[in-house]
């Protein structure tokens, strides 16, 4: 019985933050290991598809630029297609990362502190690539200034009454306030990395960027406030920035857009993505840079739940959607939600929706799926497709047929709308190997003050007694 | 000439305990260096309370009130712009971009506040960075410092330090 008890309670015990004993000395070789290794040829490989991919991405740029936006799918009127769902689906990745390293940082979910790194990072490089469409999307992106309102000659200036000008202001503020965050992170890990180079090239570097951190008390003082507020600050603006993409359609009077719903259905399905990109990315990088003994089944298996979590908000979303435009009464609305998606000609895509964004996380309530990297990855991956399709739905489904008949038309993408959406991806896989190479991919501080805490020091009476 | 006897310690419980000790026994321009933050070390230094908080505050108001008071005179005085009759003040649609220009300027007040203000970087040079052990101060060990001008008490100082239990002690010059 007593066996019985204490097997239980094993199996109850959750797995480690940190596996294994490490002090800061091992923590620092273990961290930075990747970063003074020769690059691998597995790494090095896959850089160059990345840098081939960007390639792409750069020439269907150009075309679009020097041609024109004819040369993608868009129609009248399907006006947002490829480019309105990248932009948003992107940003929704980049929502993981701040709610990691800010949301869950107030929350003080201990958890977070080996992956917010990582994670923030993937946030910078989503909203690079988020950035791309809408500028692209104006058409004569050479002109995308005027939405900043200067003083120009003409005496003309932008409309504030617009979501598309909220857009503007809440990405741009997303954008600085993720990068300072990320830098402000970064500084004492680059101080760390400069003092443990060897080469004279590599101590300038790091050096260079570390600002000249000693690590003094005196700042640390400020350091960990500033910290703090700045992710006081990124927790609202992260609901913010999403509730203002989903502005962007619920403000017009589309059936299918024009829904209330549609704020905290965006938060949540941004954030259901952007987890299911982390751990898409985390799952090989761990392995590949032996980072398994500070993100542990541990993590895996609380991202998986995050993703339970939200991915159960986005089904309550879908049901909402489909109450509200029954209850409203409204044919144009009941039409969209039970006729044009779920019969109409791209009911394919509705159906990958559903089967990935509602069936495929359910298994997250079993612990084998939770524990096991291959569900998990699978699973991360069909829900990264299916908020793509989600995306797909809202705006190109809800488009094509809207009130009359005789406005509804086919959307059918071209190469240079796939070549937009393959190059970005492969853009951010470069950016995000970049990033793995030349920086910490951890929090190597954080991760040594939480190793402090969690297994305090060795051979050394408690605080209370060091401090009579 | 600024003078800094440094110490090293291997435990960051030890270095904090050290500080007040030195400060206990009237050693000035005392200073600590860590990996990490150290629990503790504010009071160990007497550190005030952080004035960064302060800081947002003023740049997350300044940011909402300039965004509102830009979005009013933009829309309503300088570039009228009339859609569907409504109104050229629109309070509730000023409210997103009033939010996001607080949120930017309370952040770049943070941020640069921080760098620039609280941390005195970035800077090329620090005597401490004269030690070439004192690296260790950003990977695995904790160092304290103390400055003074008096190159007579620098003995005295160090002996100070090791008795507090600090290894390595040495002091190091700024060079001029």
């Amino acid at each position: 019985m007593a066996e019985t008890a204490s097997d239980l309670r094993a199996q109850l015990e959750p797995p480690p933050l940190i596996e294994g004993r490490h002090d800061d000395g091992t923590l620092n070789k273990t961290l930075n290991d990747f970063v003074w290794r020769r690059p691998p040829r597995g790494w090095l490989v896959l850089l160059l598809l990345g840098m081939a991919g960007t390639g792409v991405l750069f020439t269907a740029i150009t075309i679009t630029i020097a041609r024109g936006i004819g040369m993608w799918g868009n129609n009248i009127p399907v006006g947002w297609a490829f480019g309105i769902i990248n932009f948003v689906w992107w940003i929704g990745i980049g929502h993981a990362g701040t709610l990691i390293s800010a949301i869950l940082l107030l929350f003080q979910q201990k958890w977070r502190t080996s992956i917010n790194r990582f994670a923030e990072a993937m946030t910078l490089f989503a909203v690079m690539q988020a950035g791309i469409y809408p500028i692209l999307h104006t058409g004569r992106p050479w002109f995308a200034y005027w939405m900043i309102p200067y003083p120009s000659t003409n005496s003309i200036w932008p409309q504030f009454k617009s979501p598309l000008m909220w857009d503007v202001f809440a990405v741009s503020t997303y954008f600085t306030t993720s990068l300072l965050f990320w830098y402000i992170g970064l500084i004492p890990d680059l101080a760390s990395l400069r003092d443990s180079s060897t080469s004279r090239r590599a101590r300038i570097a790091y050096g260079i960027f570390a600002l000249g951190w000693r690590g003094s008390a005196r700042h640390w003082h400020h350091y960990k406030i500033a910290y703090l507020l700045l992710a006081g600050l990124a927790t609202p603006l992260v609901l913010s920035v999403h509730t203002i993409v989903s502005w962007d359609f619920a403000l017009s009077i589309l059936p299918g857009w024009h829904t209330t719903i549609f704020p905290p259905y965006f938060v949540a399905g941004a954030v259901f993505s952007g987890f299911a990109m982390v751990l898409t990315l985390m799952i090989p990088a761990r392995r590949y840079m032996g980072l398994k003994h500070v993100i542990t089944a541990r993590h895996l298996e609380a991202m998986a739940k995050v993703m339970l979590c939200t991915g159960l908000i986005v089904t309550y979303g879908y049901l909402m959607e489909h109450f509200a435009a029954w209850y409203s009464g409204n044919p144009y609305e009941q039409y969209v939600f039970f006729v044009t998606r779920p019969r109409g000609p791209y009911a394919w895509a509705y159906f990958t929706q559903m089967f990935c964004n509602v069936v495929v996380p359910q298994m997250y309530w079993f612990r084998w799926a939770r524990r096991n990297v291959w569900t998990l990855w699978i699973g991360a991956v069909l829900i990264n497709v299916g908020m793509w399709f989600e995306r797909f739905n809202i705006i190109v489904t809800s488009l094509h047929r809207d009130f009359i008949p005789s406005n509804w038309a086919m959307y059918y993408p071209t190469w240079v709308d796939f070549s937009l959406l393959f190059g970005t991806i492969c853009f951010f896989g470069t950016l995000f190997l970049l990033f793995l190479k030349f920086l910490p991919a951890v929090a190597v501080s954080e991760v040594k003050e939480l190793n402090h805490e969690l297994h305090g020091h060795r051979g050394h009476p408690g605080t209370e007694g060091a401090h009579p | 000439m600024k003078r800094f006897v440094l110490g090293e310690f291997e435990e960051p419980y030890a270095c904090v305990d050290a500080v007040r000790r030195l400060r206990e026994s009237g050693v000035g321009g005392l200073d600590a260096y860590s990996p990490h933050p150290l629990p503790g070390i504010e009071d160990a230094l007497l550190l005030p309370r952080s004035k960064v908080p302060l800081v947002a505050l003023t740049g997350g108001v300044l940011g909402a009130l300039g965004g509102y008071a830009m979005q009013w005179y933009l829309n309503s005085v300088a570039y009228p712009i009339t859609v569907g009759n409504r109104p050229q003040h629109g309070f509730w649609t000023n409210i997103p971009i009033t939010f996001e220009s607080g949120v930017l300027l309370a952040v770049l007040s943070i941020f640069f506040g921080s760098i620039f203000g609280f941390f005195q970087l970035p800077r090329t040079y620090h005597p401490v960075f004269e030690s070439e052990r004192f690296r260790t101060a950003s990977l695995d060990k904790c160092w304290v410092s103390a400055e003074t001008e008096d190159e007579a008490a620098l003995e005295e100082l160090e002996r100070k330090f090791r008795e507090v239990g600090a290894h390595k002690v040495h002091s190091v010059a700024e060079s001029v």
